[in-house]
């Protein structure tokens, strides 16, 4: 990571403290441990590490004034004897000479994120030609911690969308802002920004557009199922399909649906926009196994395990992959991320179903059997020795409010939420397994922290 | 150019080939002439599934019913990865592009751009 520090000096010798821009740059990188180095981009500019005492600071200026007085006779001065001599060029023989006591480089060591300095030390640039503007370049090196730039992250993908948006117009922006204002976990695009910073071509920018892409596209998929669920709430609000009717809502699905997908191809990997168009096939082909087998509702595992690694683990899995891809990480390791990431979609969606059993959730409960959407909980209330005959013999018929309030009931009192959150877990356990093999840059708890959270959830 | 080497890109869409889709694929076979002949039935077929998407939707006119709303997904989606497969970056970014007019005017409530001769331009885009 590399860039420059510009600063104006005011007097013809002077001593820039630098110390707390240069911590604020290590701060900014997230170098927990490593080195900075400086240098000088001027011949009559120094850098120099002592004690920030304005009588010393004193001393070295006499000292140097001492050695190489300004007053004194320099052959650099003489531009009689000089070539190519800029009408500008002014008689600074002393500051070169000066400049020659100190040095132009420095490297600092960083340890726990702070720069090692003893008490008294300080870092200068030491200007010998002032007043003038300066610049320094700067340089870290070593290991950077992401987990603290999570919030960062987080901010250019919210940048990355709102930009987006803006530019588009008004009658597919504004519902899609509405969607996107309430909310969501953003689980897919942290995933893309985590997976991104772990290959050398660590570009956070391209990250974020990315991981912007990706959840429009999730969101698009979202205003498609909520017309054919006939959902009339998302994320505490009116759905697009509710609020604005069906033709609205396929329109605005389709556009996010097409601009995702260009903003994808014009990052310009060829192997990322492969990875997500083959997950959104698999979404799309799921979303109708998913609606085929409500004729049989609830369904089996086998058949609920075959539509969620469409409608859910996929999207997870490219997310993963695709952001390895970007970062230009090993094809071992994108391997490895994109079965991570298929491993806690299916987790998520396991998790995902047993909220519709909470009452903490904020949602209704039951709103899943009211809709007669896939659920893992309901398949084992099914089989239930106990209270699987009762739950059939409901879901059989037609379903009320006091249907479905029995039907929940039932749920929650037989073995199935215990059952479906052990499987969850050890699914996760599963991703954290993928995640051993490979070397992931000190990244691994990261992902590992994220992916217990998705699945450790009430609401 | 033999329809059975799409065989495995008409998976679930076989009722929708001989519902019309063929007759839209070959009705783009003389638009992708210019790109190498391995190429071109993938290229050909990713234009109708592109077209056939969006009508059975129902964009610019009365919303289709769901289940035909998530076929016309299926080809919009499958349209799009053989584009990401097989197509120059220009031409994927066209088609986003024709979708994207098509679905804005659509929202809009305007009249929709002429969907076929937009998908036909674009498989000429260049950059």
């Amino acid at each position: 990571m590399s860039h420059r520090l510009e600063f104006a000096t005011a007097h013809a010798t002077e001593f820039v403290d630098i110390t707390d821009r240069v911590r604020e740059e290590v701060r900014r990188a997230g170098l927990r441990n490593g080195r900075v180095h400086l240098q000088s981009l001027h011949t009559t500019l120094g850098l120099a590490v002592n004690e920030n005492e304005p009588l010393l600071l004193r001393d070295f200026e006499g000292l140097l004034d001492r050695i190489a007085p300004a007053g004194a006779a320099y052959e650099h001065d003489d531009f009689a004897r000089r070539f190519d001599v800029p009408i500008d060029e002014p008689a600074n023989g002393h500051a070169h000479c000066r400049q020659l006591l100190l040095s132009a480089f420095a490297t600092l060591m960083v340890e726990d994120g702070e720069l090692v300095l003893g008490r008294w030390q300080s870092l200068f640039a030491v200007e010998l030609d002032g007043p003038r503007r300066r610049q320094l370049a700067l340089q870290l090196d070593g290991e950077f911690a992401r987990g603290i730039e999570k919030e960062s992250l987080q901010a250019l993908v919210e940048l990355e969308l709102a930009r987006q948006l803006m530019v588009d117009p008004e009658p597919v922006a504004s519902p899609m802002r509405r969607l996107v204002e309430a909310g969501g976990k953003r689980l897919r695009p942290r995933l893309v920004q985590l997976t991104a910073g772990i290959g050398p071509h660590n570009d956070a920018l391209r990250a974020a557009e990315l991981a912007a892409a990706v959840e429009l596209l999730h969101n698009a998929t979202l205003i498609h199922d909520d017309y054919v669920d006939e959902s009339t709430h998302r994320r505490g609000r009116p759905t697009v399909a509710a609020a604005e009717g069906p033709e609205r809502a396929i329109a605005v699905g389709d556009y996010y649906f097409a601009k995702a997908t260009r903003l994808i191809a014009q990052i310009g990997n060829p192997g990322v926009t492969s990875a997500l168009a083959e997950a959104l096939e698999a979404v799309c082909a799921s979303q109708i196994d998913d609606v085929a087998m409500r004729g049989s509702y609830p369904g089996d595992r086998d058949s609920y395990m075959q539509v969620i690694r469409g409608k859910t683990a996929s999207l997870f899995a490219a997310a993963c992959e695709s952001g390895a891809l970007l970062s230009g990480a090993t094809p071992q390791v994108v391997e490895a991320l994109r079965r991570f990431g298929e491993l806690l979609g299916t987790a998520f969606q396991m998790a995902d179903d047993m909220v519709d059993f909470s009452p903490s959730s904020g949602k209704p409960v039951g709103l899943d059997i009211r809709q007669r959407v896939l659920s893992l909980p309901l398949i084992y209330a099914a089989e239930d020795r106990v209270v699987g005959p009762e739950v059939r013999r409901l879901l059989a018929g037609s379903l009320g409010d006091a249907e479905v309030g029995r039907v929940a009931e039932l749920v929650i009192s037989s073995e199935a939420l215990p059952r479906v959150r052990q499987e969850a877990q050890g699914l996760v356990d599963a991703a954290v397994r993928e995640l051993e093999a490979v070397e992931l840059d000190g990244l691994q708890p990261v992902l590992v922290g994220l992916a217990r959270s998705a699945v450790d959830r009430n609401s | 150019m033999s329809v059975h080497l799409l065989d495995r890109e008409l998976d679930r869409l076989e009722g929708l080939w001989s519902d019309g889709l063929s007759e839209t694929y070959r009705s783009y076979l003389d638009a992708v002439d210019h790109f190498d002949p391995e190429l071109r039935a993938k290229l050909a077929l990713a234009a109708a599934l592109i077209e056939s998407g969006i009508r059975l939707q129902g964009v610019g006119g009365r919303a289709a019913p769901p289940t035909t709303l998530l076929m016309g997904d299926l080809c919009l989606a499958r349209g799009s990865r053989l584009l990401a497969d097989n197509a120059p970056l220009p031409v994927q970014v066209a088609f986003a592009r024709a979708i994207e007019a098509t679905s804005a005017a659509a929202a809009a409530e305007q009249a929709p751009p002429a969907l076929r001769q937009l998908l036909r331009k674009s498989l000429t885009a260049t950059l």
